[in-house]
């Protein structure tokens, strides 16, 4: 009996052993695919444009700090931080065993290199210069610490600090012009990150990466991850279905319910950082050109109307399937996991009736043609939007039902997007848009938008909204280092802007995501979605 | 010696086209609306005033388009250099390099089985006039060269891989990419069948119709009525006097398609996410990649040239008349 007991916890505690050693042994060799509709322009953090490299970025490199699923600020390279008591340095301690791909040290002069090179040469660093805007330099004072000193105190400094990745030194030292560092492809970026780069064919759209074993975080449950490019997404869907992929990071709205029931697949819906607005033209009177927008559109009665007499609900519904959230405010529900977005700001709700009655105490008198007008001024607007997009037609269409009903005309045009943008900012040739903006996670660059110095040749003001007390606020948010002092001065500016309406913000977008449920497990769900850098650090392979 | 003229002739004319059609791809860009670099940077990019028109310098574009900027193209081109491409910051010459076989091996097959296919069948639905088989052979021809291209390949994608788990898109798997040619033959089979076989049944429908009505329109002559009093077999007939006179429109179509082989198929390439000249345009076309547009434009009007060349020169064997003149 005795014996016997002895003989069978041996033999448990060797099949635990065992069984704990064969579960080690698949993980290995797991290969997880993406499928994607796009392809990283280039790997060279320098002049990446598009987000499918600032993903690649995000897995191969690292920052000091990164944002978190939840939107914290957490230690990337860092293991902790701090600020001095004026603001203006910043003190970073670094990590124990950082390791480059290739094995050697990864030391703090590196970084502070990495940060310095942008410092001194926005051009060539064109899509990360803005990200260093006021930042003096970057020094080492031993191996293990960073410090970054400021002109000025920067509240968002986390969020610029999680695009500062640490480059490599020697293969970004030599370049003599903007231009030769600018035309570096950087095929096999060598960085500190979860996964090394293993191979890109840009022309096949294939990006090949392997886990870095010697990740400071611990190595990734997956031994490889595959990016594979599709040119319709109805053959990346299909590829889902057929088990060629293994998870789709974008799918369209109109396939949603056709994925939610495809076996072994898991589904997800997230709200995203974008929203759709109608803009409605802001030019000042005395922009140079003249603006060409009706001026009946200046009167903030005649704005109140229109966004009384749009069906948010509906625009949902109709154009997005019902995947969306009624918009109200430029800085969308999810940034910083909520903590920006204003909760006051209640969209106005849709009424015919009383849209018509603000027109009416307004003085604007309801023609024959079933247009009104005030002063000789009749309500006929240019409804123009980007013809490519596949739900701008539709939401026109809407748009012009609705506001007809109010003795409003806008004639829906469908115009190419390049034209459009020549056509609006610091021009003012139109009257009503419909377009949309994808949010920063920090509220920074939508706010920004909305600002008067943005209306110039390759600004971002599409508007003309012109309010120097809204300038004035964004400067002070910019450097309010207090989470909460910032939040107030946000706040104020969403509430400024929805009154204004330059913006009628129409929806906030929902992004489609799904995987195979049958092949992986562990995903780090976030309000935003699948969460690819993080994700793709502790995605483990199910059990068969 | 007249051969020799008449084809001096013809290649003179054709030197003509080119620098004709260069020109108009110059300016044909040009004219587009909107601004290339904004293009190139996308819309939701925090890129300062500053930078963007640092890049335009960088693009040449401060520059006026006359006469400036043409002579900085001519001078590029006559020295043998595309330029590089903004959007992929590539050389141009590279890029269609390697996007030039793959469309050659995709078009360049199926044209080869379209061209098999639709001549056989249009030589015996003609010869078997009016008989079911005509009227089925032509019915499926009508309806194959008027099916959209994109959905016939959808519809074919799906059921290829669901029922044969046929690969959903690339030229070879992931896995494969990299490895020497004779290791992934295979796979690289397996990818070409279902947009071959899409570019296949789009274009056997125009050739077999043409065909047919060629192949009426020869045995009705007088030397076919000829050759049967002479005692050919049906066969004799058809292959000797038949088919060599009907080819003759064939050939100009075959040709003419050859040509426009090189652009590629656009809705096949993005169906099958085919990494071909066809795709290649577009997205050049999107992000107003003027450099990398002018180049995949001049390979194009080479080819199509080139083509109408090949089909001018077949005629001169194929047609005595030519010759003559």
């Amino acid at each position: 009996m005795r014996n016997n007991l002895r003989v069978f916890v041996i033999i448990t505690i060797l099949g635990l052993i065992l069984s704990a050693c064969g579960g080690g042994a698949p993980t290995a060799a797991a290969v997880l695919r993406i499928g994607w509709l796009g392809v990283p322009d280039t790997l060279n953090p320098a002049y990446a444009f598009l987000t499918e490299a600032y993903s690649i970025f995000d897995l191969v490199y690292s920052p000091l700090v990164t944002e978190s699923p939840s939107g914290e600020y957490v230690g990337a390279l860092a293991k902790e931080w701090s600020v001095s008591d004026d603001h203006l340095t910043w003190t970073f301690a670094l990590k124990d065993g950082l390791k480059w791909h290739n094995g050697e040290d990864f030391t703090a002069d590196q970084m502070a290199w990495a940060i310095n090179a942008i410092i001194a040469d926005p051009d060539g660093w064109a899509a990360l210069s803005g990200y260093v805007d006021g930042f003096s330099e970057a020094t080492a004072p031993d191996a293990k610490t960073v410090q970054i000193v400021t002109e000025y105190p920067i509240a968002n400094m986390e969020y610029r600090l999680s695009f500062l990745y640490a480059v490599y030194p020697p293969d970004f030292e030599s370049f003599a012009s903007p231009e030769e560092l600018q035309n570096f492809l950087n095929d096999h970026p060598i960085g500190t990150g979860a996964f090394k780069m293993n191979a890109f064919d840009k022309d096949r759209g294939v990006l090949i990466l392997d886990a870095n074993k010697e990740y400071v975080d611990g190595a990734p449950f997956l031994g490889q991850v595959i990016f594979q490019k599709f040119d319709a997404a109805d053959a990346m869907i299909q590829a889902l279905k057929a088990g060629d992929i293994d998870l789709v990071l974008g799918i369209p709205a109109s396939a949603y319910e056709t994925v939610k029931n495809f076996q072994n697949v898991k589904a997800v819906a997230f709200e995203g950082r974008g929203f759709d607005e109608l803009i409605i033209n802001d030019t000042s009177e005395d922009n140079d050109p003249p603006s060409t927008g009706n001026p009946a559109l200046k009167d903030p009665a005649v704005r109140l109307a229109l966004e009384t007499a749009t069906n948010r609900q509906d625009l949902i519904d109709i154009v997005l399937q019902g995947l969306g959230k009624p918009g109200s405010t430029i800085v969308p529900p999810t940034l910083g996991g909520g903590f920006w977005h204003n909760p006051e700001i209640k969209p106005v709700e849709f009424d015919i009736a009383k849209a018509n009655q603000i027109l009416d105490e307004a003085g604007y008198i309801m023609g024959a043609d079933g247009v009104r007008a005030k002063d000789g001024v009749r309500l006929e607007f240019r409804l123009q939007f980007d013809a490519e997009s596949s739900n701008y037609p539709r939401i026109a269409d809407l748009l012009s039902d609705w506001y007809k009903q109010i003795g409003v005309k806008a004639t829906p045009q469908g115009m190419d997007a390049d034209t459009l943008i020549a056509a609006m900012t610091a021009v003012g040739d139109y009257d009503l848009v419909i377009w949309g903006w994808v949010a920063d996670p920090d509220p920074d660059f939508i706010l920004g938008v909305m600002l008067s110095d943005q209306y110039t040749p390759g600004g971002w003001n599409d508007s003309g909204y012109h309010n120097p007390a809204y300038d004035a606020l964004y400067e002070k948010q910019q450097s309010a280092i207090d989470k909460n002092e910032r939040r107030e001065f946000v706040y104020e500016m969403q509430e400024m802007v929805y009154n204004d309406r330059p913006y009628i913000v129409l929806y906030y977008d929902v992004a489609l995501q799904a995987y195979r449920s049958d092949r992986f497990t562990d995903f780090i769900e976030s309000p935003l979605g699948i969460e690819i850098s993080a994700s793709l650090a502790q995605v483990k392979p199910v059990d068969k | 010696m007249a051969r020799r003229d008449y084809l001096i002739g013809k290649m003179g004319i054709s030197l003509l086209t080119l620098l004709f059609v260069l020109l108009l791809d110059f300016l044909l860009f040009r004219v587009l609306p909107g601004d290339p670099v904004r293009a190139v940077i996308g819309r939701n990019i925090r890129i300062s005033a500053d930078v963007q028109s640092s890049l335009r310098a960088q693009f040449g574009l401060d520059k006026p388009i006359f006469l400036d900027q043409f002579v900085d193209t001519l001078g590029q081109w006559a020295r043998g250099n595309l330029g590089v491409s903004w959007s992929q910051r590539r050389p141009v010459s590279e890029i269609l390099i390697s996007k030039l076989w793959n469309t050659l091996l995709l078009i360049g097959l199926g044209q080869l089985f379209s061209i098999i296919f639709g001549v056989m069948l249009g030589l015996l639905a003609g010869w078997k006039r009016k008989t079911p088989f005509d009227i089925g052979a032509l019915t499926f021809s009508l309806i194959a060269w008027a099916t959209p291209t994109f959905w016939l390949g959808i519809i074919l994608l799906v059921s290829g891989s669901a029922w044969f788990g046929l690969p959903t898109g690339g030229i070879v798997s992931p896995a494969n990419i990299g490895k020497p040619l004779h290791t992934v033959l295979p796979d690289l089979i397996r990818h070409l069948i279902l947009p071959t076989l899409t570019f296949t049944i789009l274009y056997l429908g125009e050739y077999m119709l043409i065909m047919r009505s060629s192949i009426l329109e020869t045995l009705s002559e007088d030397y076919i009525l000829t050759a049967r009093a002479k005692g050919m077999s049906n066969f004799q007939v058809l292959m000797r006097h038949g088919l060599r006179n009907a080819m003759l429109p064939m050939v100009t179509i075959i040709a003419l398609n050859l040509g426009f082989t090189v652009s590629g198929a656009i809705y096949i390439e993005t169906v099958f996410s085919y990494d071909g000249l066809g795709n290649l345009v577009q997205t050049a076309l999107v992000k107003q990649d003027y450099p990398l547009l002018q180049g995949a434009f001049l390979l194009l009007a080479v080819s199509v040239i080139a083509a109408n060349m090949l089909a001018d020169f077949l005629y001169t064997y194929l047609d005595p008349r030519v010759k003559a003149n």
